[in-house]
């Protein structure tokens, strides 16, 4: 075979640039934000699966039916508020991202503090429920033996029978509060150290590193990071607040 | 040797990284327009679910009509996790392979739920069938 016939065959699967045309680092985020879609999607199959093999389950338009000032019959309502500001969250950081390719320093700047004053936001108003269930009784291991049941009936649909809540209300707010506090608290967690990641590109930005190395690509993978948080709470908030 | 130092110290050479595009274009102004736009869908389809939890909640159970509430927040839900994947995560303009390699190993999931639901069903059958929680 002679040469040229070697160097017509030649792809790009043969070394020297990327068949994806994807730098390491970003694929590298794609494949652990993979991983952790694998983690979020075992827990929210194990809550569906204690779910489904419970006589009873709590109304989500009943657990969350509170917000701040005193309000007590606003379900879903403030879940819409949070869900919403990490939308808004994630269009910042995606504005963020395009000014980033255009070397737009003060862009990002901008977006990027406003994609931080989101997610703060996001956590004060985690912050909040957690505390006001927290009130109602509800939190990891509650409803158990012994506990005070004086506001299980608030987490039920007032069509539930007493002689149902009676005999299963306190298994199921205990799965269910179980469950909501360690998956909210996992995704909460992710959420904190995507503001943390976010606030170090922002410095990062400010002093000009990306400007001398030539491309604003870490904004890029903090962005997807971030997004995936933001996707992450669309199944969270259809689990938990909707179905 | 020379190639392999540029190789590791300088990727925006191989990935294109050096492309700049000019934030008052025509075409970048474009694309901030279309986050917009993708952000006005995402508003309205979480309105429509909170209104659909809200208002339909009742009638449903009610009915027994409860699956298709369901299935309509996860086709929502589902369409929402695209739009946010394939344009604000820009995997739509990545190169075919890279998609597939983030797609395909996603379609676990479908066995994944569809098992562990069936389980899930399964423990509530034989609870209710077979348990011990009525001794004679």
């Amino acid at each position: 075979m002679s040469t040229a016939a070697v160097a017509n065959k030649r792809n790009k699967w043969m070394g020297g640039e990327s068949p994806f045309d994807i730098s390491y680092g970003k694929m590298m985020m794609w494949f652990f934000l993979m991983s952790d879609a694998f983690t979020f999607g075992a827990f929210l199959i194990s809550y569906g699966t204690i779910r489904f093999s419970s006589p009873l389950w709590p109304d989500p338009n009943a657990v969350f039916r509170a917000f701040p000032g005193g309000f007590e019959n606003a379900p879903l309502m403030f879940v819409s508020l949070m869900t919403f500001i990490l939308i808004l969250s994630s269009v910042t950081m995606v504005l963020a991202v395009h000014a980033g390719h255009c070397r737009d320093k003060k862009g990002v700047v901008k977006w990027m503090i406003w994609t931080i004053l989101g997610g703060i936001a996001f956590l004060s108003c985690q912050a909040w429920e957690w505390i006001h269930l927290n009130h109602e009784g509800g939190w990891w291991g509650s409803f158990r033996d012994g506990a005070d049941m004086s506001h299980l009936a608030n987490f039920f649909a007032a069509t539930v029978s007493p002689q149902d809540l009676a005999t299963y209300g306190a298994d199921a707010a205990h799965k269910f509060f179980n469950f909501f506090f360690t998956i909210t608290g996992f995704h909460g967690f992710h959420v904190f150290s995507g503001v943390v990641f976010n606030i170090m590109i922002l410095v990062f930005t400010m002093n000009g590193v990306f400007e001398k190395k030539g491309h604003y690509e870490w904004v890029e993978k903090c962005g997807l990071y971030w997004h995936f948080v933001d996707l992450v709470w669309v199944f969270v908030f259809t689990c938990f607040y909707l179905l | 040797m020379g190639h392999f130092n540029d190789y590791e110290a300088d990727q925006s050479r191989l990935y294109n990284l050096g492309h700049v595009e000019d934030i008052n274009s025509s075409e970048s102004k474009a694309k901030v327009k279309g986050i917009w736009k993708i952000t006005g869908i995402l508003t309205i389809i979480t309105i429509v679910e909170v209104l659909g939890g809200l208002m339909l909640s009742e009638t449903a159970d009610a009915s027994g009509m409860r699956w298709m509430l369901n299935t309509g927040f996860i086709i929502l839900t589902v369409l929402k996790a695209y739009f946010i994947v394939s344009n604000f995560m820009h995997l739509g303009d990545e190169k075919k392979g890279m998609r597939l390699l983030v797609y395909v190993p996603l379609t676990l999931f479908i066995w994944f739920i569809i098992a562990f639901l069936a389980d899930g069903s399964w423990w509530l059958w034989i609870n209710e069938n077979m348990g011990y929680s009525h001794p004679a």
